[in-house]
Order: C-alpha cells, then structure tokens, then sequence
C-alpha cells in the first residue's frame, strides 16, 4: 500500500513538471520575436540616439559618437527663443485632449444608453457596428477626405458660403484652432466606436444586484452612475485613457496627411512622431531621431503613471 | 495521441516563426537568351540581361517609350514608379542604386530619369557612368543647359534629356483684353517684360476684378531659377540669394492686395481657375504644362481652349528637363545606348514628340522646323506657334549654382512661408521655421542659427 500511494505521488510530480516544460515552450516563440523584433531595437533606438548619423545625399555621415549632443541640440531654442521639441509636445497634448474629453464623454454616455434596461434600445448590434466602422478606415484616406472637404473651394466652404453664415471662404488650413479640432475630430470620430464597447463590456460587467438594491434604496441615475457605476469602472477607464494617451501621443498619420507634412500653420500641428518622421527622410538622421524617441518614451512613462496613480487612488478612495 | 498531437502542434508553431527567413535572390535564372535583336549587334546582346528596369517619378515619359520605341526582342520593360514628392522617389532610387552591385541581374536599374533639382547628387556620384563609354555624346542638336546639368565637374556626361523645357507665360487671351487693351503676344509681351511692369498689370487686373496668378508660388521657380548664388556656400552655410528675397517680398504683397490666391501649386483651388469661369489672368508653365496640367482649360463643357497664347514674360526660366541618366553597373548598355538616342539624335521620333505630344523636344534642328513653319499652330493657344516662342526662350535658359540639396528647399519654402505672407506670423518666427525644417532635412546644412 505503502509503495502504492509512493508511485502515486511520483507519478503526479512527473506529470506537473512535464506540463510546465510545454508551457514555456508554446510561449517561446512570443519572447523569442520580441525580443530580436522590439526589444533589442529598442536598446539600438538608445544607443544610436548618442551617435551622429545621417545621411548627406549619397553620403553616409558618421556614426560618430558625440554624447548628449543630440538631446542639447532638442533642446536648443530657435533665434525666437522658442524650444521647438517643447512646443511639438504641447501640440501633441492640446491635439489628444482636444480629441479625447469627447470621445470619453460620448463613449460613457453611449454605454450607458446602450446597457440601460429602462431604455431598451432595439437594435443594438447595428448601432454598435455603425459606431465602430470610422476605426476600420485607414487614417490618412480619412485625412485626405477631410483635406478635401475642408479645402477653400470644397463643400464645407461653399455650403457656409450659400447658407450665408460666413462672407467668404474660411480657411480651415490657416487659423491654428480649426486645424486642431479637424485633426482632434478626426481622432474622435475613429475612437470613440471602440471606446464605447469597453465601456459596455465593463458595464455589463458590474453585478445587476448593485443597481437594483440603489433603485429599491431610492437613489436616482445620477447617484446610481457617479456612486456605483463610475467607482467600479474605474480599472477600465483607467486603462482606456493610458491606452488613448499612449495612442495620442504617437498621432502620425491624421495630421501628416491633413497638414502635407508640414503642420502648419506655424508649426502647431506638428506632433511628436512627426517631428520624428522629418529627421527619416531623407537625412535617415538616427541619431536625432533616437532623442525624439527617447524624449517620446519618458514623457508617456511619466504621464501614464500620474494618470494611473491619480485615478486609482480616487477610484480606491471612493469605494469607502 | 495527445502527446504526438502536442507535438505536432508545437513544430507547427516553429514553423510559423521561422516561415519569414528564405533566400533573397531574384525571380528567374540570369541566362539571356543568344538571340539577335533588331537594332544591336548579336554578338552584344548575348551579354545582356533580359530585363531593363527604368526608375521614374510619372508616366509621362513611358507613354512616349510605349509609343516611340520598339523594345528589342526578348527584353522585358520593367517600370518602377515612385512620386517625387517629399523626395521619396529619390529615396527608392538611392536606395535600389546604392544596392546596384549586389543586386541581380534582373533586379539592377538600368535607366532613371531624373529631374533639373536633384540631378547634380546623381550626377556627381559614381553610381552613374559616363555614357560616352557606351557610345553616346553630347550631339550638336541638343541644348547646352541640357548637356551641362547632366555632367559632372569633370565634364563626364552621364545621360541626356529628351525634353527642353523652357517656361512661358500662359496667358488668357479673353482677359487680357480686358486689362490691357489687347491679346497680341508682341503687346502683352512688351507690358511684363519685367518684375515692375508685371506688378503694375497686376494692380490693374486686380482692379477690373482679375487675379494675376492663381497661386502664390507660381512665380517661385522664375525668381529661383535666375539667383546668382547656390543655396550653400563652400562651406556649406545656407544663404539666401536677392532673387529668393524678391520673391519673399512679391508673394507678400501679392497675398496682400488680393493679386493672387493662396493656394498651393497643384492644388484644387488653382486647378478651378482654368475653367472658363476661371479670373485669372497668367500661369506660369513649359509646354508640358498646358499639355497635362492644364486639363480643365482643355475640357469640352467648361473649358475655354483656344483662349489662350504664350509670351516670355519677366523673366526668362526653365522647369524641367527629364534627363535619362545612365547607372553604373547597367546590364543592358546596347538597349540604354539606342533609348537615349533615339529620344534626342532620331528626328524622326523627336519630331512625332512636337507634333503630336506638344513637346520641346532636345533636338535644335527638329525645334527649328517647326518653329518655322507657317502652318503649324496650336490650338489650345488660338493657333499660336508655341515651338517658334520657346526655340527663342531655351536660348536664355541659364542652369548654374545648383546643389544637391535644391528639390527640397525649394519645394517647401513658399509653404513654410505662408502664414507669414497672410501675417499670421512676423517674418523672424517665418525664418526660424525654415531653418527648423532645413534642419531635419539635410542636417549637413548649417543654418543661420547653428552658426
């Protein structure tokens, strides 16, 4: 009997071993192409970020190694005193907030609506397919539309002109506030979608039994959102803005397209990952362009982690 | 079971990560066929390879080569097509010529065009070969500033231009008999023959409800082709030529007093002027200009062909050029060698390209033929003889202190400039954005502020 329950207990901790082997090597391949495909140029991006390098038509300048002299040079202010990376990053976060407050807004409000039995909207999976399409078009066809449209003898200007609200053509390329909220409204349009079915997907998760002990206790919608439902969204919204900060901060494409790569006017509509992609062509300068990576890297690590401290201290200190 | 379909299952995802690695050789064996072509020596084409790849920014010059020339039996044309903006196609050309000796045979360019802004980068550099090494030299018939621009400092030619492109102003001949009394050529002529005069005609175009140009940077290439400086000295310090300065100070006042449209130079709102509802009054354009760009005048319905003629202008100029420059390391030479001729030495094909393509060809002897033939007119000019005026332009065409960094500065700098001219911005916050752009550009450059 003895012997019995001894080969037992072999047999299982052969077998949990051997399972843990299989684990590791089905997630392998995972590491294996991060690692050579992410990681390792991530530390090159670093690296190079110290070197001088580019290119001079069809002369390769350096790699010589120079220090910070690529991150003083970032930092350098113009003959006008103004700090040119320091003024990108304002654009970047005027552009991505501009997008973003709405896009929480009218994402919450449409969960809502959606996950709400007293309103019983019909027909629900066309509302959400129709609600996440802008996401599936591809960024800069949807530039181009809007450039387009928007354009001093396109269909916006000439349905103002004949409504009579202006005199004569407004344009939308030259006043830094309305080139900010094209490519803010731009980024709304194809986010909000997406954000809405997180937001439902956290609603539906909450137990029922909350909301209708709050009904029966007498609390009304407004109570019952800002006390239960909003407090035990918390981890999700937190992820939803880190993620669309993380997005925000990276925009490229809308703004690349709708300003011809120049972000104007002035320059207020550059971002970041713009000013990144001028060093590339055709100079291939990597080296300025591993500081702008790195300057991109810091800034989204240090604002993430306010957003995720703040929030969840508030969502944790609610709950009490 | 389990175990062996484990098994499988995990070699199955091994497979996957390593299904991205294979060999990069090209497509198809590097054996040409001996067999005897058309127009070249057997014996040569038993060397050649079968594919000839061409490197070109537009069509326009394919739809000459599929119309003009008979490619040799055997060979197939491979057309690689990037646009020049932003300079990307000069970026796949770098990128496939600095590859040219480790690349295949049939992966190997062996024939780009290129255009008069970026020419000298390739022209300088070993990647081209100098074609008298494969029969080809400068002829008489071509143009000087044509020959000039495609050698290097060592007088080495390294290609040809099939195209002479002097530009004129295109003006509309309705409008310009409201403004000025009369739409005869000589007389239009005589009211812009310079900066000033032109000025002048603007203010009383600007008056009858005209603009003078439709874009602000119409007149960029006209100042920027006659500056008397490069845009770099010896030491390779940005500087601004007078010329450049004067067009800074035209654009502004032009924006200013409404003589002229913000719009870009192939934008909509420009394109909108062409039409016979169009109120503006000159472009600015070669002979390929109103043959492809100009395809709202053109048009049936609304256009307004034939209400247009051609003069000098201010100033003379050139915009263009598309020169067929030779890489090293081509295994097609024989094939290169008969394309080039055939575009500027046969007058048979140079003479099809005026006729019935509305081109300057870079053949003097053909260009004078037509030039003096009564006969021959346009009709999208009311009949003009558009070859004789540009056979007496294309002697003033001037190609001197050009450098390698020209396509982009020039490219954007009336667009970096804008919203100075609207006075959005002070002239200082203007400068500074340039040198900025400048910057991330061609870093080599040293700029003002870095001094």
């Amino acid at each position: 009997m003895p012997r019995q329950i001894e080969e037992n207990i072999a047999i299982r901790r052969h077998r949990s071993v051997s399972y843990a082997k299989w684990g590791y090597l089905f997630i392998a391949p995972f590491f294996i192409v991060y690692i050579l495909c992410t990681l390792i140029p991530q530390f090159l991006t670093v690296y190079n970020s110290f070197f001088e390098s580019y290119m001079d038509g069809l002369k390769q300048v350096g790699p010589n190694y120079v220090g910070i002299k690529n991150y003083i040079a970032l930092f350098t202010p113009d003959s006008n005193g103004v700090i040119g990376i320091i003024k990108y990053t304002q654009n970047t976060l005027i552009i991505w907030i501009l997008g973003a407050v709405p896009q929480f807004v009218i994402a919450m409000l449409l969960a809502l609506f959606f996950t709400s039995y007293r309103l019983n909207i019909k027909g629900q999976p066309f509302f959400k397919s129709v609600i996440y399409l802008p996401n599936l078009i591809m960024a800069s066809a949807f530039a181009m539309l809007f450039f387009t449209l928007f354009s001093n003898v396109g269909p916006v200007n000439q349905l103002l002109l004949q409504t009579g609200i202006i005199d004569q053509t407004f344009d939308f390329f030259r006043s830094k506030v309305s080139v900010r909220l094209l490519i803010a409204l731009m980024n709304f349009l194809m986010w909000f979608g997406n954000t809405t079915i997180l937001f439902m997907a956290g609603i539906m998760g909450i137990d029922q039994e909350l909301f209708e002990s709050a009904t029966i206790d007498g609390a009304n919608s407004t109570q019952v959102f800002f006390r239960i439902t909003l407090p035990l969204l918390m981890p999700i919204v937190v992820y939803a803005i880190i993620t669309a900060m993380i997005g925000g901060l990276q925009m490229f494409d809308v703004p690349q397209v709708l300003t011809n790569r120049l972000g104007n006017p002035d320059r207020t509509a550059l971002t970041l990952v713009m000013y990144l992609n001028s060093y590339l062509t055709p100079s291939k300068n990597y080296g300025m362009s591993g500081a702008v990576s790195m300057y991109l890297f810091i800034i989204t690590a240090f604002l993430s982690m306010i957003v995720y401290r703040s929030m969840i201290r508030q969502g944790t200190s609610s709950r009490r | 079971m389990k175990k062996a379909l484990s098994i499988l299952l995990v070699l199955v995802l091994m497979v996957g990560l390593l299904a991205g690695c294979g060999d990069k050789t090209g497509t198809g064996t590097p054996v040409s066929p001996p067999s005897g072509s058309g127009t070249s020596t057997p014996a040569k084409t038993a060397e050649e390879g079968k594919v000839f790849n061409i490197y070109a920014w537009n069509e326009e010059f394919k739809g000459f080569f599929e119309k003009y020339y008979t490619v040799p039996e055997g060979i197939t044309v491979n057309w690689i097509i990037t646009p020049s903006d932003g300079g990307a196609y000069q970026e796949k050309l770098d990128a496939a010529l600095l590859a040219q000796e480790s690349a295949s045979p049939d992966e190997k360019v062996d024939l780009f065009l290129a255009e008069a802004d970026y020419i000298l980068k390739y022209v300088e550099s070993d990647l081209t070969m100098d074609v008298s090494t494969i029969g080809v030299t400068a002829a008489p018939t071509m143009y000087q500033y044509t020959v000039q621009a495609a050698s290097d400092s060592q007088g080495r030619m390294k290609g040809v231009s099939f195209q002479c492109c002097p530009a004129a102003v295109i003006y509309r001949r309705s409008i310009a008999k409201d403004v000025l009394g009369t739409d005869d050529p000589a007389k239009v002529q005589e009211a812009i023959s310079d900066w000033d005069k032109f000025d002048a005609v603007a203010a009383k175009a600007k008056e009858k409800g005209y603009y003078m140009t439709a874009s602000y940077v119409e007149t960029y290439r006209t100042f920027s082709n006659n500056c008397s400086m490069p845009w770099v000295d010896a030491n390779n310090k940005l500087q601004f030529d007078p010329m450049i300065l004067a067009y800074l100070k035209q654009a502004k006042e032009y924006l200013e007093k409404g003589y002229t449209l913000p719009a870009g130079i192939w934008d909509d709102e420009k394109n909108q002027q062409m039409f016979a509802t169009g109120k503006t009054m000159c472009f600015f354009g070669p002979a390929w200009y109103y043959n492809f760009c100009m395809g709202n005048a053109m048009d049936p319905e609304k256009g307004c062909s034939g209400d247009w003629a051609i003069v000098q202008g201010p100033q003379a100029y050139f915009w263009g050029g598309t020169w067929l420059l030779a890489p090293a390391g081509t295994d097609n030479p024989t094939m290169l060698k008969d394309i080039m001729d055939t575009f500027t030495i046969n007058e048979e094909v140079c003479s099809k390209l005026v006729e019935n393509e509305m081109q300057f060809s870079n053949n003097t002897k053909v260009n004078q033929k037509f030039a003096d033939d009564p006969n021959y007119g346009n009709e999208f000019l009311g009949g003009q003889n558009d070859t004789a005026v540009f056979v007496e332009l294309a002697k003033n065409i001037k190609f001197e202190h050009k450098t390698q960094y020209d396509q982009l500065l020039n490219e954007q700098l009336p667009g970096v400039f804008l919203d100075y001219f609207l006075g959005n911005i002070t002239e200082d916050q203007a400068y500074a954005n340039y040198y900025q752009y400048v910057n991330e550009k061609y870093p080599a450059i040293i700029t003002p502020d870095e001094a």
